[in-house]
């Protein structure tokens, strides 16, 4: 059999995703089924007076509604959960810390009943004072969100490499600046779906479209006290994750709605109600670079505030995820970072496609291009010169390998000929080119694990816990698992994730699924191979280095006949063969140094870059992104399509937040919590030119890399510098609007008058 | 609560169905019908992902009334496969790569099929023009392009197409 990898496997259920058929939370529906809806606060900060939720209660077909007091009397519930922290309610008790917080639940026969019953709900709220950006909740005198962290601290962290002092010393030029992210939704095409059953003596189980199904079992096991066997979680593919569907979302409402009604209960939420679940981290991030005059980075200092939203969920780690991407991937001697996260009264945030990389690298990368064009130095050359190499140290301390951002300057800068001047337009149209690149550690400390199991019908099944989203994983796993036991794929199944049956995965999350997973296939295949072989030389009576496979059968090497796995079980009177494989890697956050950041932070590192030639209209202020390549490393590429459609797909994704998308609050609340008035891009507004690369590694043994998120954060300084080189206006808050280009162009010109 | 009696023709078959007035096409066809390649999402007509054909047009079900609808033909992407054959914008879709997480996507080959069935003249830019009320979040449009364009290679060589059957076009 030829090799998979390498080759454009399409996906197996191609078919489905064409005509429709595709199986989803959304479409499940089980006999006795009911609907829940939310009741959600329309204030950002306040006490809950009182819920006058009988009216609602006495509506026909409404079976229950949930209140947080409901919630508080059970004493069997823990009524609090949380990825890292655990302090979200599944329903406000008391209070309620964001403008969308659900402060009751209606159950009810139809989704429309339930609906219905929502506005018969009551609640009268005593108002407190409100904060919605992080910059202010870390002030003296900010309110308060939780009591139990009265700094509204949701995860600092700080890095210390080299001394800072001695760096601004040997400086002969220091730049500081402050880069602006503002808040942003992932709006996956598939809103958030779960469906519960609870039931006395099976317990809780949970069909939910989740990235994360093993996170969701221990939230669920906690909050009810359950024995691990008596959780179920299971999920069918996504419609599009980027993020949002991590961690613990729908699912402690739904089974909490089960578990008291002892119903079925199945909650999709609207449209509006996915803008008020999760969203991106808006930041603000203040970066001082010190240089000499022949551009070489000496000192970097990075000051990074993260809005962490109501609710802590991924933000502890995600500060420090923050931290160890904001210096850039530049050698710099010395380095300091403080990087935090503050609750608000906003919507709680999450990872957003490249977590906590695209607001720092929007930052170091739109100064870099500052500092370029001060020192009089070509922004690629600069890069170039300060770019990580082989063997280089990283500011937490570790030496990197398989470095490639070398490659990875060059392939963009060629691909958009940076050595060529823009082809000049006449009247008010002006262009301009930019690079930008970015470096990104992948979730770690992490484990996967895998099961290959082959029965006596010579057919293989891969038990993977990976969720596939639309990025592929099903397939590509197969992919990996076919070439690894050599067994065809049409002899290959691979069920859905279901915490009953496949084993432990940390996230389908941070593009450590083709990696980890990858591993952990593998190594099942090597285990279940050894176990064949065992089999195989007690029933030819051969040495173990004699026997041959291929194709899913065995034999003696050198002769004709071959027998088939199945064949092979059933000659040895099994019922089935299993091979487990495991991944696990030990560095990563939780093992740094508290005090200076120190340490090994990630497995490995995830590198990209982003080249685009741009036309900004001066009288509109109307950003073109003519053409735009990206390119990632991926160690070794095991599906050429679907990279392709990741490094292209991340660039088409991340036009939104460099261009148009913010989730905008007024008075605390979000106001355009909808796809009118926040726009995600169109067909319309992908370049005419849209290109990418997949840099692969020399080495005989690299490691596979992840390319789900590597073209989203340069793409937006890359743009940004595109846009100064055209204008000479730099743009410092997201999104590039036609409105804040043309304060930029007009503050540019009052410069330029003044000087 | 008032209930209609609707006749509908619904991927080329009759069908009665009893609606309350506010049901929309969406309702309709995904709960009561059980066409699950109907998928709603914006609940406001922008997004494009609960796109059927409405004699032969592509309309957001979300905000269209089934009571409005009565003796029309409606597609939905299940109706365009023939006794277990996929229609010719469907292969070109498989063909291309033309699917992530695939959410929007049968709603993007029916506006497809409807913009080769209505349109004479197809560039690039009416393409993009006619492909830009169906949203993808996953950033597949580059494969979407590149499958009406094959199919647009295809057709010109058949001349108009006018019927939704007739996909022995490639």
């Amino acid at each position: 059999m030829s090799r998979l990898t390498g080759t454009n496997f399409p996906m197996r259920d191609a078919r489905d995703r064409v005509v429709g058929s595709l199986p989803l939370v959304l479409n499940e529906s089980v006999p006795n089924m009911a609907f829940a809806a939310a009741v959600r606060s329309p204030v950002p900060h306040a006490l809950i007076r009182s819920i006058d939720a009988q009216p609602a209660r006495e509506m026909p077909g409404v079976v229950a509604v949930l209140t947080g007091e409901d919630l508080a009397a059970h004493s069997a519930i823990n009524p609090l959960y949380g990825g890292q922290r655990d302090d979200q309610p599944i329903v406000a008790i008391g209070k309620v810390r964001y403008a969308g917080e659900i402060v009751a639940l209606v159950v009810a026969e139809s989704p429309d009943i339930a609906a219905e019953a929502v506005a018969w709900v009551d609640v009268e709220y005593d108002e407190l004072p409100f904060v919605v950006d992080p910059v202010e909740a870390m002030a003296d005198g900010a309110p308060v969100i939780h009591d139990e962290w009265p700094d509204n601290d949701s995860g600092t962290w700080k890095l210390r490499h080299g001394d800072i002092e001695t760096g601004w010393a040997m400086s002969d030029r220091i730049y500081e600046d402050t880069y602006v992210s503002p808040p942003a939704s992932h709006v996956p095409m598939e809103p958030h779906v779960a469906l519960a059953t609870f039931d006395e003596a099976a317990g809780l189980d949970v069909l939910t479209a989740s990235q994360a199904p093993y996170m969701v079992h221990k939230a669920l096991t906690r909050i009810f006290d359950l024995p691990a066997e008596k959780v179920r979680v299971r999920t069918l593919n996504l419609g599009g994750a980027y993020g949002s569907k991590g961690g613990v979302k729908l699912e402690p409402l739904v089974a909490y709605a089960a578990w008291v009604t002892r119903r079925r209960v199945k909650m999709t939420l609207t449209r509006p109600e996915v803008f008020l679940t999760t969203g991106k981290h808006s930041a603000h991030v203040t970066i001082k670079t010190g240089v000499t005059n022949d551009g070489t980075i000496v000192a970097r200092q990075v000051r990074a505030t993260f809005n962490a939203g109501a609710y802590a969920a991924s933000s502890p780690v995600g500060a420090g995820q923050a931290m160890t991407r904001a210096p850039g991937p530049y050698r710099i001697p010395h380095v300091w970072v403080d990087s935090t996260a503050r609750y608000t009264n906003s919507v709680p945030t999450g990872p957003f496609r490249g977590a906590m990389t695209s607001q720092v690298c929007w930052a170091y990368e739109s100064q870099l291009d500052d500092i370029a064009v001060d020192l009089g130095i070509d922004p690629v050359k600069l890069r170039a010169k300060n770019l990580l190499r082989e063997g280089d140290v990283f500011a937490t301390g570790e030496a990197l390998h398989d470095v490639h951002f070398t490659e990875l300057l060059d392939d963009v800068a060629h691909a958009i000929e940076w050595d060529e001047e823009p082809a000049p337009r006449s009247g008010t149209v002006v262009r301009g080119k930019g690079v930008a690149l970015m470096i990104k550690s992948t979730l770690t400390p992490s484990r996967s694990e895998a099961r290959l199991r082959l029965t006596t019908d010579g057919r293989l099944t891969l038990l993977s816990s990976s969720v596939e989203m639309g990025q592929g994983a099903a397939s590509t796993l197969m992919q990996i698992a076919a070439d690894a036991t050599g067994i065809p794929t049409e002899l290959i199944d691979a069920p859905f994730p279901d915490t009953a049956v496949t084993p432990f995965d940390m996230v389908t999350a941070s593009s450590r699924t083709t990696f980890s997973m990858g591993v952990a296939v593998k190594d099942a295949a090597v285990n279940l191979r050894a176990q064949l072989d065992d089999l195989l030389v007690e029933l030819l009576e051969v040495d173990r280095a004699d026997l041959h496979h291929e194709g899913g059968a065995a034999g003696i090497k050198g002769t004709a006949p071959m027998i088939g796995y199945g064949e092979v079980l059933r000659r040895a009177e099994l019922a089935e063969l299993s091979g487990e494989g495991t991944f696990q890697s030990s560095e990563g956050m939780s093992t740094l140094d508290r005090e200076t950041g120190q340490g090994r932070a990630s497995v490995h590192w995830h590198e990209g870059a982003v080249g685009v030639e741009v036309e900004v209209d001066l009288e509109t202020g109307r950003i073109d992104v003519l053409r735009c390549h990206g390119a990632a490393f991926a160690g070794s590429v095991v599906n050429p399509l679907r990279v392709k459609q990741q490094n292209e797909g991340n660039m088409i994704f991340g036009l939104g937040p460099a261009l148009f998308e913010e989730l905008t609050y007024d008075a605390g609340q979000v106001v355009n919590p909808n796809l009118s008035d926040y726009m995600i891009p169109s067909i319309l507004d992908i370049p005419q030119r849209l290109t990418s690369s997949a840099v692969e590694s020399d080495l005989e043994d690299a490691d596979v890399h992840g390319v789900g998120e590597m073209t989203v954060p340069p793409l937006a300084p890359a743009i940004a510098n595109a846009v100064f080189r055209a204008t000479g206006a730099r743009i410092k808050d997201l999104p590039m609007t036609p409105e804040r280009v043309l304060r930029a162009l007009e503050d540019t010109r009052a410069e330029e008058g003044t000087r | 609560m008032i209930e209609h009696s609707v006749e509908l023709v619904v991927n080329e078959r009759p069908t009665a169905v009893k609606v309350r007035t506010g049901d929309t096409l969406l309702h309709t066809l995904r709960e009561e019908l059980g066409l699950k390649s109907v998928r709603g999402t914006c609940g406001i007509g922008i997004c494009g992902t609960c796109t059927v054909l409405v004699n032969g047009l592509p309309v957001s079900s979300c905000n269209a009334l089934t009571v409005m609808h009565s003796r029309t033909s409606i597609t939905t992407s299940e109706g365009l496969v023939h006794d277990g054959e996929l229609d010719a914008v469907q292969r070109a879709f498989i063909e291309e790569g033309a699917y992530q997480c695939s959410y929007c996507i049968p709603a993007m080959v029916l506006t497809v099929r409807s913009l080769l069935d209505q349109q004479a003249d197809l560039g690039p830019d009416s393409i993009r023009e006619q492909l830009a009320g169906n949203l993808c979040r996953c950033g597949t449009y580059p494969q979407i392009m590149a499958a009406v364009e094959s199919l647009i290679a295809d057709r010109d060589g058949l001349g108009g197409n006018s019927g939704r059957r007739d996909r022995a076009d490639t």
